[in-house]
């Protein structure tokens, strides 16, 4: 979900939590047990396997944030308070930590250099948004009805389609974005 | 998504193989793998079994569809209609080339089977590039498009995306609205 999103979904961090967890544990005991070579050599596969998984993920937000930094950070600011954050911790230390970085940079750069009135330069304005009705592949995992598809062109007129369990869909983020943060779809 | 990442999705799916060895029941993050006994079939997922046989460890067993009677007819069924037909594995590209690059002597007629799933997956891309391009002349919101595998949708997805998402943008260029974006300094 996170690799086809084009802004950044919730940050999870129960599971992440887990998955480390897990991989700590069986690799402590992998240290402990060096019998049973072929045993030995299964675990370390299934681990490197889960690793792998693991920071593609963790890779793929940080891309995000870095690509989207100034929004990010503003609808972490603005978010309500039972809303889950989709930051997490540490990403939130190192997104703010870009955007000193970045600031800092441009205004040694350029904007030191500048006449006085034109150096301020709003970053959540020059930096591109996510781009919400990118078209996305998905498959549903729970029954949807009513969905609600908008037209290209202005010949055409808006219509609904329900979204049958195991059927595979073409269509704009933006209309199903409720139902990847629910998990009643999933992306491809 | 890369087709090595496909691939490596692919390698979850479980395959039989008859061991050489013996080993009591291992408990993996992901599941328990039952006790391996020699001569005694074991469904095991297919990252551990092309380990185990390129360790000379196993056989490897072919899925029952991949069989030259069951793949001629799978072909046969996707040339005769216009949609796309399900296939017997959602991932039957990969494990496909995977099987038949690891354990080809443990397969009979591996040069056939080949160029059977060739000919189903070449029909299938060329139904695809037709809707696609259907699909973008027409200037479609919606598409659905169930009995295609992963591989598939990769191959093409990339790039109608991101074709979908520059017509889009010219698109709504072309009519000015207040909330057009403009870098104001």
């Amino acid at each position: 979900n996170e690799k086809f999103a084009p802004e950044l979904l919730e940050s999870k961090p129960e599971i992440i939590e887990c998955v480390v967890e897990q991989l700590d544990h069986m690799e402590a005991n992998l240290k402990r047990a060096k019998k049973g070579d072929l045993k030995v050599s299964v675990h370390h596969m299934e681990i490197e396997r889960i690793r792998y998984v693991l920071s593609s993920y963790l890779r793929c937000r940080l891309v995000k944030i870095e690509k989207f930094f100034p929004h990010v950070l503003e609808k972490e600011k603005s978010r309500a308070e039972g809303e889950p954050s989709i930051l997490s911790p540490e990403e939130f230390a190192f997104a703010k930590e870009y955007m000193a970085n970045t600031e800092t940079y441009l205004k040694n750069a350029a904007l030191k250099h500048m006449p006085p009135n034109l150096q301020k330069v709003s970053l959540l304005k020059s930096v591109p948004k996510p781009n919400l009705d990118s078209f996305v592949f998905l498959r549903v995992l729970e029954r949807q009805e009513n969905i609600l598809v908008e037209p290209e062109t202005d010949e055409q007129r808006e219509y609904t389609i329900d979204l049958e369990e195991g059927s595979q869909h073409l269509i704009r983020y933006k209309t199903i974005a409720p139902l990847v943060a629910s998990g009643a779809v999933q992306l491809i | 998504m890369e087709p090595a990442e496909a691939e490596f999705l692919a390698e979850k799916e479980l395959v039989t193989i008859v061991p050489n060895f013996s080993l009591d029941r291992i408990h993996l993050i992901g599941g328990d793998l039952g006790p391996f006994n020699p001569g005694l079939p074991v469904e095991v997922p297919v990252w551990l079994a092309i380990n185990l046989k390129q360790r000379q460890k196993c056989r490897l067993i072919p899925p029952e569809w991949m069989d030259v009677a069951k793949l001629e007819e799978i072909r046969d069924q996707e040339r005769k209609e216009d949609t796309f037909t399900p296939m017997p594995s959602p991932y039957y590209m990969e494990l496909t080339k995977l099987l038949l690059n690891y354990a080809s002597d443990n397969i009979p007629k591996a040069d056939e089977i080949r160029t059977l799933v060739k000919d189903t997956w070449d029909t299938r891309i060329a139904k695809l590039r037709l809707s696609a391009d259907s699909f973008v002349k027409q200037q479609e919101a919606h598409a659905k498009l169930d009995n295609l595998t992963l591989m598939e949708i990769n191959t093409i997805g990339t790039f109608l995306t991101q074709a979908l998402d520059h017509m889009y943008k010219l698109r709504s260029n072309l009519q000015p609205s207040e909330s057009a974006r403009s870098q104001d300094f």
